[in-house]
């Protein structure tokens, strides 16, 4: 009905503008982006990305095979694209009919001709002076459908704009950004919906997941990732806490279109160190919960960190897989976490089946039976400080992970860093800052700091490589058909390696680290192209013609 | 849009009860510099407010290194707008609800992080410390314009840094070298070893100055081997080498140090 309506629309511009003979003669224009287009994922042909990780499986694995780890070497830079303002990309870029879509920081935004890089629109948004966004203005990426792309700004709105132009078509506040709300999470549509969350884990938020009728911007639902009087794990938290306890959502989720599940990664609790000030589990922080597509309302939760004193989020990229464990084919959901530890959990259940540490981890000695991390002694910090491994950054972070079903391999770019956290009692303003301490780093003499990207086996947990950084890396991954492995290094150096065994085959100097985010790969004029994000620029490689 | 916020501020501080400073335009000097109270207040601000990204010793940890502010020339009144305003299009954010009283109570107990006051009376003759500093330290360092680059630049050293601070490097060598100048030994295929400071690195390159000042970059693949050096090139000044006397002059010498002055000729 509404693609009619549109047609007809169109129909009748060209009527007006006296140009139906010319129209005619051009090639019809590309149908509207579809769900059907959206759930095939990555296509054989390489023709579009038009989701945060590729597929609704966030695996980020690529079905092109032109670039081999024989001719990686031979890749040179097809054009730069630079974004002229202050900030740094950690998006994802979207490609459809051979034209980017590509979000920037301080929200802005851009369609570019991806054979030239040329810009075709520009969007920004005139944002307010007095943000809270916590940790850089920064965007991870568009959600599209039909003809509409979707964007959250860090004032805490959502916003629709018009494929063509780059014009709003609907725009709704989440929440009032005044009050500690940002948000700057890549929308995940599903079905009729766009799915997003706010940040705001360090301003006494009470977040949420939410999702808008993509056609009008109506909220179809909303769930807290903290429960409300009444609803079950209300009282994981003590008093009033639940009130401002933050948990913000910021890391773009899976979607298993067999359950009609939802699957998200949520944030610290706030104040993020201060015990006393929210005695309890703090459901639903720092864990991952499954949600009904259409309803909002939860199926199961993981809680990877109770009652969380080191603000290790779990906003990392939950990447669902189809394997086997100990000769059962199982559905399940791979995640390594901020805290050290990486999962595998039954995505039917919820239920852990391997959780295991891929960095040096202090602060538990092991996840029991139930799921329930053992605590080691010493490590709720206090106005002292006590000494913790990961540190506030974590064993990962929110840089997406890859994961090649070929091979069964899960990929993670992993820190080795040590921290000293302190705590003290926060007082509570409305949107001020609401941590209630602080970390510091360890002398790099004490406790050196490095970086590696790892290589999982996720029926056990166990490394099957590394490849060492001179410094922590923050990028994030990309693996191919072909059996390459896409990353960067904290020092600028882009780099493909070899995804079987860790070798480096081909390197490139950026001039800036890939932070936060990762390459992807399309098709374009038959031949493949690696789109590469590295500070305020946008890279495209190929092979030579 | 400035005198908006001005006006909003006065309202506020007229409000609160707290017009200690009520004036449009800040002070250009702190008014509760080294005032305990402002400090002891000021540090539980710091800690709240700022210490998660600048670190409970306002070193670093997401936001910069903050001790080195008045050492780097920046003023009493550009680090209050600073702090208020924060910097636009950074993660430094504006801090609207600071009020003015609490931003200078901030940067009192910042500057006791910065350069800790002397607790003993000053002592030492400064001229003859110049003296030994031209004969001992200015091969590396670098004061006004004049002396070597192996070694950070001292022209702002006694802004920067602490009494106690300074004598123990002298006395005992470097703990941890600073960023730029970290003692690196390279090993070619062929020919001599190349001492050097390090400039940069990464996991295939690595920059240096060498101990001849020339300044380079190499590829580690052609190298035999590249070594982090554990020794600092920074000798260690026991007294058998700088007397007592002579190190109350150097560390006199040094405390004058506060800031490039184009008034001296090398």
């Amino acid at each position: 009905m509404r693609i009619t309506t549109v047609r007809l629309v169109r129909i009748g511009l060209l009527l007006l503008g006296g140009s139906v003979a010319a129209a005619a003669q051009q090639a019809a224009p590309p149908p509207l982006v579809t769900l059907q287009e959206i759930s095939e994922g990555l296509p054989a042909d390489g023709s579009r990305w038009l989701t945060f990780g590729g597929n609704y499986s966030n695996q980020r694995h690529s079905p092109l095979t032109q670039i081999t780890p024989a001719n990686v070497n031979r890749l040179v830079p097809q054009w730069t694209f630079q974004t002229g303002t202050l900030g740094n990309f950690e998006t994802t870029s979207l490609l459809r009919d051979n034209v980017l879509y590509v979000t920037g920081p301080q929200n802005v935004a851009w369609a570019l001709d991806a054979r030239t890089g040329r810009q075709i629109w520009r969007y920004r948004r005139e944002l307010p002076p007095n943000l809270t966004a916590c940790c850089g203005l920064v965007n991870r990426g568009f959600g599209v459908l039909g003809d509409k792309l979707f964007m959250v700004t860090l004032d805490a709105h959502l916003l629709a704009l018009d494929m063509k132009t780059g014009a709003i078509a609907w725009d709704v506040t989440m929440q009032e950004y005044t009050n500690g709300y940002a948000s700057t999470i890549a929308p995940l549509v599903v079905k009729d919906k766009v799915i997003v969350g706010v940040a705001g884990g360090e301003f006494g938020i009470r977040g949420f997941i939410d999702a808008y009728e993509a056609q009008t911007g109506k909220r179809a639902w909303r769930f807290y990732t903290i429960p409300g009087p009444g609803e079950p794990g209300h009282n994981t938290w003590a008093g009033d806490s639940w009130k401002i306890g933050g948990v913000g959502v910021w890391v773009t989720g899976a979607y298993d279109p067999e359950q009609n599940l939802v699957f998200y990664g949520t944030g610290n609790p706030g104040p993020d160190y201060h015990s006393a000030s929210r005695e309890g589990d703090n459901l639903y922080s720092t864990s991952l919960v499954a949600l009904d597509a259409d309803t909002g309302k939860i199926r199961w939760h993981y809680q990877f960190t109770p009652h969380d004193l080191h603000d290790w989020d779990a906003t990392e990229v939950p990447i669902l897989g189809d394997i086997t464990i100990a000769g059962q084919p199982r559905k399940v959901v791979m995640f390594a976490n901020r805290n050290g530890f990486y999962y595998t959990l039954d995505r039917t259940t919820g239920k852990l089946i391997v959780g295991k540490p891929f960095v040096n981890t202090t602060w538990a000695k092991e996840i029991d039976s139930t799921g329930r991390p053992i605590l080691l002694p010493g490590h709720e910090p206090d106005e002292k400080g006590e000494v913790t491994c990961p540190d506030i950054t974590g064993g990962t972070n929110f840089w997406p992970p890859t994961f090649d079903p070929s091979t069964r391999t899960f990929f993670v770019n992993a820190r080795e860093v040590c921290m000293t956290f302190y705590a003290w009692k926060p007082d509570y303003k409305a949107g001020d800052r609401f941590t209630g301490g602080a970390g510091q780093r360890v002398s790099t003499l004490e406790s050196p700091a490095y970086g590696a990207l790892r290589a999982i086996d996720p029926a056990t947990g166990e490394r099957k490589w590394e490849f060492r950084y001179l410094t922590p890396s923050t990028a994030g991954l990309l693996t191919t058909a072909s059996g390459l492995i896409f990353s960067g290094d904290a020092e600028g150096n882009l780099l493909a390696l070899n995804s079987r065994d860790g070798k480096l085959l081909w390197r490139y100097q950026m001039g800036a680290a890939m932070h936060g985010t990762s390459p992807t790969t399309y098709m374009l004029d038959g031949r493949q192209h690696v789109l590469v994000p590295a500070g305020t620029t946008l890279t495209a490689w190929a092979l030579p013609q | 849009m400035t005198w908006t916020r001005s006006v909003l501020t006065v309202a506020m501080l007229w409000a609160v009860g707290g017009g200690l400073f009520a004036a449009q335009e800040p002070p250009a000097k702190n008014p509760v510099e080294g005032n305990p109270d402002a400090i002891q207040a000021g540090m539980g601000l710091f800690r709240g407010r700022c210490a998660e990204c600048h670190g409970m010793d306002a070193r670093g940890v997401r936001g910069p290194d903050i001790t080195q502010v008045w050492a780097s020339g920046r003023t009493d009144g550009g680090l209050f707008k600073t702090v208020k305003e924060g910097v636009p299009g950074t993660e430094m954010p504006a801090n609207p609800r600071i009020l003015d009283y609490e931003a200078w109570q901030i940067l009192a107990y910042l500057r006791t992080l910065a350069a800790p006051a002397p607790t003993d009376p000053p002592r030492g003759n400064a001229q003859n410390g110049e003296r030994l500093f031209r004969i001992n330290c200015a091969s590396c360092h670098r004061v006004n314009n004049a002396g070597g680059h192996l070694g950070p630049d001292l022209s702002r050293v006694g802004a920067a840094r602490s009494r106690e601070i300074m004598l123990l490097r002298i006395r005992r060598g470097l703990e941890e070298f600073r960023a730029g100048f970290e003692p690196v030994t390279l090993t070619p295929e062929t020919g001599q070893a190349i001492h050097g400071v390090k400039k940069n690195e990464d996991l295939f390159s690595v920059q240096i100055m060498d101990t001849r000042e020339r300044i380079q970059g190499y590829e580690k693949d052609k190298m035999k081997s590249v070594q982090n050096d554990t020794k600092s090139a920074m000798p260690i000044f026991g007294p058998d080498r700088l007397s007592d006397s002579d190190l109350d002059d150097l560390l006199r010498y040094l405390q004058t140090l506060r800031g490039f002055n184009p008034a001296v000729v090398p």
